[in-house]
């Protein structure tokens, strides 16, 4: 179990967060310079808050009331660096046993071959850090880590110097470790991919502050806010004003679609008639329509990006605005062939993706 | 009279010798201590370490003479035990080591603001005391350059006079360095010990030059970048 509570401030920054966790991987989640990595080291003891505490397990690592300040080397936490930071002087081996050197001798033997074989590196122990892939240094820092089986394991952007296939094998490897490691684990990064497969759950960032933290699925399902919106890949958002109300749903008048839009409430309260809002609707969400039911725009293709296993195709709605607003849709390859540039499509928004919130 | 630079290389021996030895140590100190100390005074403080960097050696030993001459306040503390470092051997390697400590404290200081911190962070997560990190991380990350500041403090202790000269004089067969005999020999017209010197000199800057060489080479050894990719992954 780890609490946080603190608050740091810095010249034209404020970090100020608040979250926990209990033995799950917990992804924070934001853009550079949001604060998550000084959140990281703020628990490490590398960095010291202003004011708040951090309590791991019962254990005070810092109370800024009580004074009390643990030195890294008190909090038996494992820090993965995003450059891995390995001891580039010493080979494989001895990175592993720095942090458990006051084990008796076979008792390090016995606990590194087992990391080793666990990380998949047995062959690589007596090699250097310089001798190794990105990929193999990974692996090497977070065997050192794990090796004092430290209470929580802290990984700062773990893949971000990594090719993509690597990535994915490290991925699985993370995920393994669960099975071996029973602590907290805090990632820190800002992909929304890679938070969202690892983690359980994820708290997302922004300017030093904490604007959401759920279980991974609420997180997408349903953004607390604009901002939270935009940071987790809710990239169809529309400014309009309620004209409606009913029980479970709210009408919207969008002018930007020239439409109105019936969006569900999904237990969202406290909103009045006339009231200015925005809505937004993940990419993903957006489907072709034969036919212009509710919900549906009439809207132009204009652009098409073809992926591996899906397709981006950018739409343009003329609006009443006059402005050309954009909807972007991610369909199934088998809309291909249905899509020209220039054309006119239904696009049908369902009232359960609609995300809603106030201004 | 034909061996007579014998005395000299011997005393220039023993005092670069225990010179660099005690500025090694020293400048490492002072090193260390000025990277992780912040204050509005360290910039005053580290213009004093570097001061004997840009005065002419004249001037140095002019202040070390007060310093350490029967009115200073040095030498008041060392009458007070009954001796005296003017005009004797230790004052070659007092004149040695403040010349050449600027060059040790600099070079070393740039070596260990050079290792990567967060190494030294990851360490310390490990458990690992301030005092360990130093030993284990540090110092190994920063030895080739605390090695050419070694090589570096060794050659300027060598080649001191100006300050040796005013603080230790010239007693032959006592405190006559090779470059104080140098100039010596010279001015009694004594070509061919001149020579002799001269020669041992260039040979051991030379060396001093190679073993710089070959441990800046030593440095690269240690960089590392996260992206190579090994046929291995």
């Amino acid at each position: 179990m780890l609490e946080v509570n603190v608050k740091k401030i810095f010249p034209g920054f404020k970090l100020d967060v608040s979250f926990s966790a209990d033995q799950e991987i917990l992804t924070l989640l934001g853009p550079s310079g949001s604060g998550k990595t000084m959140t990281l080291q703020c628990i490490a003891g590398l960095a010291q808050p202003d004011e708040g505490f951090i309590k791991l397990n019962d254990k005070t690592l810092y109370d800024s009331a009580s004074k009390i300040n643990l030195p890294p080397q008190m909090r038996k936490v494992g820090f993965v660096f995003q450059n891995y930071a390995l001891f580039p002087h010493i080979n494989v081996y001895k990175n592993i046993a720095y942090g458990i050197c006051n084990l008796p001798k076979p008792q390090i033997k016995d606990r590194i071959s087992y990391l080793l074989e666990k990380m998949n590196i047995s062959e690589l122990s007596q090699r250097y850090p310089r001798q190794l892939s990105g990929g193999q240094q990974q692996r090497v820092a977070l065997a050192r880590a794990l090796a004092p089986e430290p209470e929580i394991l802290l990984l700062d952007e773990p893949f971000s110097a990594l090719d993509t296939q690597v990535k994915e094998r490290l991925e699985i490897e993370i995920l393994s470790i669960q099975n071996f490691y029973k602590g907290n684990i805090l990632m820190v990064t800002h992909n929304l991919a890679e938070g969202y497969k690892l983690a359980s759950k994820i708290a997302i960032y922004d300017s030093g502050r904490i604007i959401q933290c759920d279980r991974k699925q609420k997180v997408i399902d349903s953004p607390a806010n604009y901002t939270a919106a935009r940071l987790t890949g809710v990239r169809n958002l529309f400014k309009g004003t309620i004209i409606g109300i009913e029980q479970r749903q709210v009408l919207v008048i969008i002018p930007e679609l020239g439409d109105k839009v019936r969006v569900d409430l999904k237990g969202k309260m406290n909103l009045l008639p006339d009231q200015s809002v925005t809505i937004g609707i993940r990419p993903e969400y957006v489907h072709l329509s034969d036919h212009p039911v509710e919900n549906t725009f009439r809207c132009v293709a204009d652009r098409i990006i073809e992926g591996v296993s899906s397709v981006n195709c950018f739409f343009h709605v003329q609006g009443k605005t006059g402005a050309k607003h954009w909807m972007e849709a991610i369909l199934p390859k088998s809309d291909l062939e249905r899509i020209c540039i220039g054309q006119e499509y239904y696009l049908h928004l369902h009232p359960e993706h609609l995300n809603i919130f106030r201004d | 009279m034909t061996e007579s630079y014998l005395a000299p290389l011997w005393i220039s021996c023993k005092t670069v010798l225990t010179a660099t030895v005690i500025t090694f140590f020293l400048g490492i100190a002072a090193a260390r201590w000025m990277a992780r100390f912040s204050s509005r005074y360290k910039g005053l403080i580290d213009g004093i370490f570097l001061l004997p960097l840009v005065l002419p050696p004249t001037v140095v030993g002019f202040c070390l003479l007060l310093f350490f001459g029967k009115n200073g306040p040095m030498g008041q503390l060392l009458l007070s035990f009954g001796t005296t470092v003017i005009f004797s051997w230790p004052a070659t390697v007092i004149s040695a080591v403040v010349m050449a400590f600027p060059l040790m404290y600099m070079t070393s200081r740039g070596a260990f603001e050079q290792v990567d911190s967060d190494i030294e962070s990851v360490a310390r997560t490990l458990g690992a005391s301030e005092w360990r990190i130093f030993w284990s991380v540090t110092l190994p990350l920063a030895w080739p350059g605390v090695i050419a500041g070694t090589i570096l403090s060794f050659a300027r202790s060598l080649g001191e006079f100006g300050a040796t000269l005013i603080l230790a004089g010239n007693i032959p067969g006592k405190t006559t360095t090779i470059p104080v005999a140098i100039y010596f020999a010279i001015q009694a017209g004594n070509m061919e010990e001149a020579f002799i010197l001269v020669g041992i000199v260039l040979v051991i800057a030379f060396l001093s030059l190679a073993a710089i060489a070959y441990w800046k080479g030593r440095q690269s050894l240690y960089k590392i970048s996260p992206t190579r990719q090994q046929s291995a992954e």
